[in-house]
């Protein structure tokens, strides 16, 4: 009986009036909604019996609102507009007979006749347009997604075979480095005796103490320099990001000061009744700092100071020896005899042979000038040398080890590697007076346009946890965190909202709480080829 | 004066430390100001001379002139410390029996400031023709009904008394002192007097001895300049302060005198162990993180104040808008002493005679006016954050309310929405479509509020600046030449003299959504859909004394502004106010909300409890502060929701939205620095928690709009404490938890603690009170009862007392705009004697057509006889026409009920859809329509208690289905 009833009555018939008992009923309980034989109908959580008549009366009657589904009677029920010529869908009870002729219900089924005109065609033509649109976009997206995906499995490629490669140049380098240690530690051993008594030398003793203060200095040096650089921060930022709120005259105070200290402008020219608007002092004295003769300028110390904190006291100490003693003394290694004891003198001259050879070959002490000293430094800067390398090597390896497993890790650039591509590239946008920078899986930034210093608004931190990883939602959401820190506020942050699109483009910048950045953008990442996106909700 | 120093840098560490907290030191106490210390050392003097002191101040019986037409006396005063010096006495009695009483000097060197009445009241007070002064040997005297107003001459004194009991005392103490104007003794004299030799003993010159010290002190102090802070007052007219005690000799308790955040019965500040050792201060101020309990003055001053005991209700409306301290004190249980220390102006006190709270409300209006009618939308949900931060974010806001549902009216925009904080002007790059914006917002029937300060930024580029620099308007400083130049929000900026006529009309310009012609600079990105909000009026002066105006600036006609600084917030949203009325043709009414505030500003909308803390004790005194203001005229009242700075735990969001559902202005709003509140943000079940207190709020809508059409009219407040429904009831008087709405019955008492669950409410007659939502029914006692109600987080304490008709909408929308043809429903609570009566004013809640008589104004009640109980609807705009409205237009005496108005509702079908009626004992015979030829209705019984019976436990209701009646129609309904 319900397909005909429908159609003979009206569109759009009042709700008031109370004659269509069906409508706002979706057509999937339409068969809920029919009568018993007395004329009486059951609410559907079957709490009440009621009169067929009470329902659609606007009347609330039953304790789920379900004798209502056409009029705004029960505070919570949903009513079913059928939107001809477009999509069906359901509007809170609320909205039934507002007097507002709202989109999801173009048909204005849920208003009084004559208040809303029904606008499915050109809503449903509207919407189908923009569909195709998006559509469109999905296309073209998932084919540069595809481009993504290959660019994954030729970078997993280039990354396994880097890592094979690494394993033959590792196993290499771990047989030099064992031979090199060997040597090092022999040379080592030999050196040792004669270097401890020549360090007692008390030159070398007050050398080694200017050094340990050169260093106490510079570590103190440094934080004073860090905390300074700090603090100027702080007041940069205090001095732009001034918040009147604190309606704080020390604050304004602190501004001027600082302004005065590090010869910037005034921000702005406030002044108090009565005082003068003074005008910025010219720094002459910061320009002209005197340096007495010979000594370094600051640039100097900057560039020399680890130089100098970094010589090689006993190579110096050596140096030294060879200098002030007349030329042409043995080297060590070959006064060694003096200090072994004369048993072991036979088994010793057939190896020093033998060892010489060694380092003639590996250049740390020549055939003709064998006489100098420093062949255990060096043998010892050789190992290491070897050691970093191998480090390096490993460390290389391992990276591209896990850079491997990341890449078509769901919780790092996708199940499929689509985001792998993205990893580091960096995209921006402007709003006002600064350039908002975000570089996937890597660091957002904010830039102010008239120079001054950049601000990280955070580091990546993590996909959309709220969603389950591998799921388009998952994907829709970055998190940025520990940038850096607000004055009085947190450490800035940013929420990357993702969307389908060609371009990989961030097109809204936000600050919706005090340092909380939200940047909206599309990638082409998250174009699924269309068909293949879940199925998950109705549509509209 | 700067920080030249790296010393400075390095504190500058330690202000950022203590910055979030109260800034004591940036506002005076009594002892740092000077004529304060002067009045407090006064009293201090009056007090230690015992019975031997008597005010120098009399009058002088020659010079009395009595008017024959009218109860109007004149007489000249005298001070015996200044002989020379005369002053004018004026006592008069209006039509109400207020009596007003105003002193100036006269023929002094300068004219004290008389304007303060030509703000705050709306019309000259209408004086009485039939009450008769008579002159006598000793004293002026005039009687009219109970009452008798006595004027002694020696020393001056005025008395009101009622059936021979004194009620109000002015100069009983003797602290009247007007000190009058001098020349500024030659600095030569000065130095002359200390010879201050290096190393020397100060040699003291004997001066011959004053012989006003036993009255003014041995000492001048700070008559002539006065340095506070790093701030320097120059105090060019030298002293000119007021000091006058008004004693309630038999009022024990006293109310009023807003701003302050403490309790509603004020606590004492003087005399044996006061609560607090400053008086109370009005000097209206931006105070920062202000304290929860302290006398500090606020953001507004209302010099009105209530002296209450059982047998009457008296008030004192101290006319003056200076600088004022009033300590209160009680030398007896049974009254009250206070003392008014004011920096300048005359004296011109109204005293009202009462002797109900309600005849208080009713004289007070008379001076001052009522709110009018607000537009419907102000009593929905604002919803507001410094800063939505895009017409991006704006959307998604209102976005985020329709999802999940939840009703809202408003949303603001703060003071980030405008490029370099200049009003008006959209900073388009976060909002690059704000007309587009605004639209979208107006399309669910919601509005915008969007903030204009008003100090203008001393911009050359922005034209309200430079208009009204063109129009030479702007507040001058002390020198009266220029432009006074401070440190707000823009940065530097000049502040519009609303004093001086010329800005009135250019205001209202500015305000005009559309080009003017003659290419004047208009808010043409605006629509008739953006409403205001006027902050910072104080005026907020971030680098001023005490973070407001030099007290020597200067301004219209001369005037400083230490003479009128309390006015200047009131006349600023008035201002705008006007504005907002004229921009639309036909006229519609505006919304306009503001921080500052003096007597009158009721009439130019609503005000709120400025920056509050998100803490339990802020909610708490909030509720406190809200009170206070609806006794002095302010009803339109409410404070921020969640609190300004600090983010709330779910738990104390919660509760704050039940209190401020139950405050006349509810709205929403957070500090920049806080985290994102709105309600869909709380965590189930908090969220739902919210959503059903923001949907009871839309439900009762009807019943805030009928309370604010009596408000209109009579001046009686929104909100109504206990001391105001049952004066007689000493228990109630101290009481400022809870409170009633308007005349509907509805008695709420708002959780503002932690982890509470229960609440005690007091119920201070015999009558039955139901829970308003089970129907529990709870029993008062005539002496006063307390009973405990159940508060579970999602219940607020609401009880409707028995004997109250409560109309109500059962359909919340996304806005009250989408309503306003939605049925009602009608919950009838019996009283004891199973009776009941309640009042729905409608109209169409944005135009002025109420005035022209287009509204509907309906009488509900219940009556039982030996026929049954007869529910009754009829008609009262025809029974009591002239009092129906306020500014209804003259000669409206009859009301049309086929208006236009009317019409619409009953072409719309508007009807009652239900009526419940609870504390229904036994179960009907039969319902029926007394109409209609008797027709059955359908109807629903719940057995219960009686609203007769003394037990306890839920009520029987009867619920009463759709009976087909129109909300316009009278109808009678008869129970058996």
């Amino acid at each position: 009986m319900v397909p005909w009833l429908l159609l003979a009555l009206p569109l759009g018939a009042t709700a008031a009036a109370g004659s269509d008992k069906l409508l706002g009923v979706h057509p999937s309980a339409l068969a809920k909604y029919t009568p018993t034989k007395s004329n009486t109908w059951k609410c559907l959580d079957g709490s009440k019996e009621i009169s067929w008549n009470a329902v659609n009366d606007d009347y609330c009657d039953c304790p789920d609102g379900s004798d209502e589904p056409g009029t705004s009677a029960c505070p919570d029920s949903r009513f079913w507009c059928k939107n001809e010529g477009h999509i069906g869908a359901y509007i809170h009870s609320s909205r039934v007979g507002d007097g507002l002729c709202e989109t999801e219900c173009c048909d204005g089924s849920d208003e009084r006749p004559g208040t809303c005109p029904n606008r499915c065609k050109e809503i449903g033509e509207a919407y189908r347009a923009k569909r195709d649109a998006e559509l469109k976009i999905q296309k073209t997206g998932s084919k540069i997604r595809s481009t993504y995906i290959a660019f994954a499995h030729k970078e997993r490629k280039r990354l396994e075979d880097l890592a094979a490669s690494l394993e033959k140049d590792i196993v290499a380098k771990e047989k030099e480095v064992e031979k090199l240690r060997e040597i090092a530690e022999r040379t080592e051993s030999l050196t040792q005796a004669a270097l401890d008594h020549k360090r007692q030398s008390p030159l070398y003793q007050s050398l080694l103490n200017h050094n340990k203060a050169l260093k106490s200095l510079k570590r103190e040096y440094k934080k004073h320099a860090d905390k300074e650089k700090q603090l100027g921060q702080i007041l940069d930022s205090l001095r732009t990001g001034y918040n009147p709120n604190y309606q704080d005259m020390a604050v304004l105070e602190a501004v001027r000061g600082w302004e005065e200290l590090a010869g910037l402008p005034h921000i702005n020219d406030v002044k108090k009744d009565g005082e003068e608007s003074s005008t910025p002092e010219p720094e002459s004295e910061k320009t002209e700092e005197a340096v007495d003769d010979g000594l370094w300028t600051a640039d100097e110390l900057d560039s020399e100071l680890d130089d100098l904190i970094g010589t090689d006291y006993t190579s110096l100490l050596l140096e030294h020896e060879d200098h002030i003693n007349t030329p042409t003394e043995d080297s060590l290694l070959f006064k060694i005899t003096s200090y072994i004891p004369d048993a072991w003198l036979p088994q010793y001259e057939a190896w020093k042979d033998n060892f010489v050879d060694w380092l003639e070959k590996l250049g740390i002490v020549s055939e003709e000038s064998s006489g100098s000293s420093t062949e255990a430094t060096r043998a010892q800067q050789a190992l290491t040398e070897a050691n970093a390398e191998l480090a390096h090597m490993k460390r290389e390896k391992t990276e591209s080890e896990s850079d491997v497993l990341k890449i078509f890790n769901p919780e790092h650039f996708g199940a499929e590697g689509e985001w792998k591509k993205l990893d580091d590239t960096c995209i921006n946008h402007e709003v006002g007076d600064y350039t908002y920078e975000l570089c996937f899986f890597k660091e957002a930034k904010q830039k102010p346009n008239k120079g001054g210093s950049n601000f990280s608004l955070g580091r990546f931190q993590s996909w959309n946890k709220d969603a389950r990883p591998g799921s388009p939602e998952y994907y829709s959401k970055q998190v940025y965190q520990h940038g850096t820190r607000c004055w009085n506020g947190p450490e800035r942050s940013v929420v990357v909202l993702l969307t389908c699109g060609v371009e990989n483009t961030i097109y809204s910048v936000q600050e919706l709480e005090k340092c909380e950045y939200q940047f909206k953008g599309t990638s082409p990442a998250l174009c699924l080829p269309p068909g293949k996106e879940p199925q998950n909700h109705e549509e509209l | 004066m700067w920080a030249r120093s790296v010393l400075g840098i390095v504190s500058l560490a330690l202000v950022f430390n203590d910055a979030l907290a109260f800034k004591e030191q940036d506002f005076k106490t009594c002892s740092q100001s000077g004529f304060c210390r002067r009045g407090r050392a006064l009293s201090q003097r009056a007090q230690e001379a015992k019975s031997a002191w008597q005010s120098p101040y009399s009058v002088d019986p020659s010079t009395i002139s009595v008017a024959t037409d009218k109860a109007v006396v004149q007489a000249g005063v005298k001070s015996s410390l200044y002989p020379e010096v005369n002053f004018g006495l004026e006592v008069r009695i209006q039509e109400d029996g207020a009596v007003r009483v105003r002193m100036d000097e006269v023929g002094g060197l300068r004219k004290r400031y008389d304007e303060a009445a030509s703000w705050a009241l709306i019309s000259e007070p209408i004086i009485s023709k039939n009450i008769k002064w008579v002159a006598g040997k000793k004293d002026l005297r005039a009687s009219y009904g109970p009452n008798e107003v006595v004027v002694s001459y020696a020393p001056l004194q005025v008395t009101l008394y009622k059936n021979g009991k004194e009620q109000v005392v002015i100069n009983g103490k003797g602290l009247l002192h007007m000190e009058h104007f001098r020349k500024k003794p030659e600095p030569a004299a000065a130095v002359e007097a200390t010879p201050a030799a290096e190393g020397q003993e100060q040699t003291v010159i004997e001066a011959p001895e004053n012989p006003r010290a036993w009255f003014e002190g041995a000492d001048e102090d700070a008559l002539w300049e006065e340095t506070f802070n790093s701030w320097t007052d120059s105090k060019p007219k030298g002293p000119e302060s007021l000091s006058v005690d008004i004693t309630f000799p038999n009022h024990p308790v006293v109310y009023g005198i807003p701003q302050h955040a403490t309790r509603l019965a004020l606590p004492s500040t003087a005399g044996e162990n006061p609560t607090f050792t400053d008086p109370y201060r009005l000097y209206n101020a931006d105070v920062f993180e202000y304290l929860a309990s302290s006398p500090v003055s606020l953001y507004g001053s209302i010099p009105l104040m209530h002296a209450h005991s059982e047998e009457s209700t008296v008030a004192v409306f101290d006319l003056v808008a200076s600088e004022t301290w009033i300590d209160v004190s009680h030398s007896t249980d049974r009254s009250t002493e206070t003392h008014w220390i004011s920096e300048s102006g005359i004296l011109d006190v109204f005293i009202l005679p009462g002797p109900t709270p309600d005849d208080v409300f009713a004289q007070y209006a008379k001076l001052t006016g009522t709110p009018p009618m607000p537009a419907l939308f102000g009593l929905g949900y604002h919803q507001c954050r410094w800063n939505y931060v895009s017409s991006e974010d704006v959307r998604t806001v209102q976005k985020r309310f329709d999802e999940e549902n939840i009703p809202m009216d408003v949303l603001w925009l703060d003071i980030e929405y405008s490029v370099d904080h200049e009003y008006f002007m959209w900073n388009e790059k976060m909002f690059p479509d704000p007309v587009e914006m605004i639209n979208d917002v107006a399309a669910t029937g919601r509005k915008m509020v969007v903030i204009v300060d008003p100090h203008l930024k001393r911009d050359n580029n922005y034209p309200a600046f430079t208009a009204a620099q063109e129009l030479g308007i702007l507040v001058k400083p002390k020198s009266g030449e220029g432009e006074y130049e401070g440190w707000c929000w823009p940065g530097s900026s000049s502040w519009v003299d609303f004093f001086n006529p010329n800005a009135w009309d250019w205001w209202k310009s500015l305000f005009k959504p559309y080009q003017l012609e003659g290419g004047k600079w208009s808010w043409t990105k605006s629509t008739e859909d953006v409403h205001i909000w006027n902050d910072m009026n104080e005026p907020s002066v971030f680098n001023g004394p005490e973070i407001t105006m030099p007290k020597d600036n200067v301004h219209y006609d001369g005037w400083e502004h230490r003479d009128v600084h309390n006015i200047n917030g009131m006349l600023y949203s008035n201002a705008t106010w006007q504005a907002l009325a004229v921009r639309s043709d036909p006229p519609k009414r505006p919304f306009v909300l503001t921080r500052s505030f003096f007597a009158g500003s009721q009439r130019f909308g609503a005000m709120w409890t400025g920056d509050n803390l998100g803490t339990w004790e802020h909610m708490e005194v909030g509720v406190k502060m809200v009170l206070s203001n609806s006794i002095a005229g302010l009803s339109f009242a409410g404070s921020d929701v969640g609190g300004f700075f600090g983010n709330p735990e779910p738990e104390m969001l919660v509760r704050w939205y039940q209190v401020g559902a139950f405050a006349p202005f509810f709205r929403a709003h957070a500090h920049i620095d806080t985290k994102r509140r709105e309600p869909y943000l709380l965590p189930s079940p908090y969220k739902e928690m919210a959503i059903d207190t923001l949907r009871l709020r839309y439900t009762l809508l009807p019943v805030w709009y009928t309370a604010f059409r009596e408000t209109s009219v009579s001046g009686k407040p929104i909100l109504r404490p206990q001391y105001t429904v049952f004066p007689k009831d000493r228990r109630g008087w101290e009481m400022d938890d809870q409170y009633y709405i308007g005349g509907s019955g509805l008695l709420v008492k708002p959780v503002t603690k932690k982890d509470v669950r229960e609440a005690e409410v007091y119920l201070g007659e015999d009558e039955v009170y139901y829970e308003y939502f089970t129907g529990e029914t709870y029993r008062g006692a005539a002496k006063g009862r307390t009973v405990t109600v159940p508060a579970a987080l999602d219940q607020i304490p609401l009880l409707v007392r028995g004997g109250s008709v409560v109309p109500t909408r059962e359909r919340p929308r996304r806005a009250s705009g989408l309503m306003k043809y939605d049925p009602f429903t009608l919950k009838v609570a019996l009283s004891k004697d199973e009776g009941a009566r309640g009042e729905l004013y409608l109209d169409d809640g944005e135009t002025f057509g109420h005035q022209r008589g287009e509204y509907v104004w309906r009488e509900f009640t219940a009556v039982k006889s030996k026929k049954g109980l007869r529910v009754s609807s009829r008609d009262l705009g025809s029974a009591r026409p002239a009092e129906a409205v306020e500014g209804a237009s003259p000669g409206l005496t009859s009301y049309d009920r086929g208006n236009k108005y009317a019409r619409t509702l009953e072409e719309r079908d508007v009807r009652v859809e239900k009526v419940v009626v609870v504390g229904v004992k036994a179960k009907p015979k039969s319902v029926k329509l007394d109409s209609q030829g008797g027709k059955e209705l359908e109807w629903e019984w719940t057995p219960g208690v009686g609203s007769k019976e003394k037990k306890g436990g839920r009520a029987g209701v009867l619920v009463i289905k759709d009976p087909g009646v129109k909300v316009t129609q009278d109808w009678d309904i008869v129970i058996l």
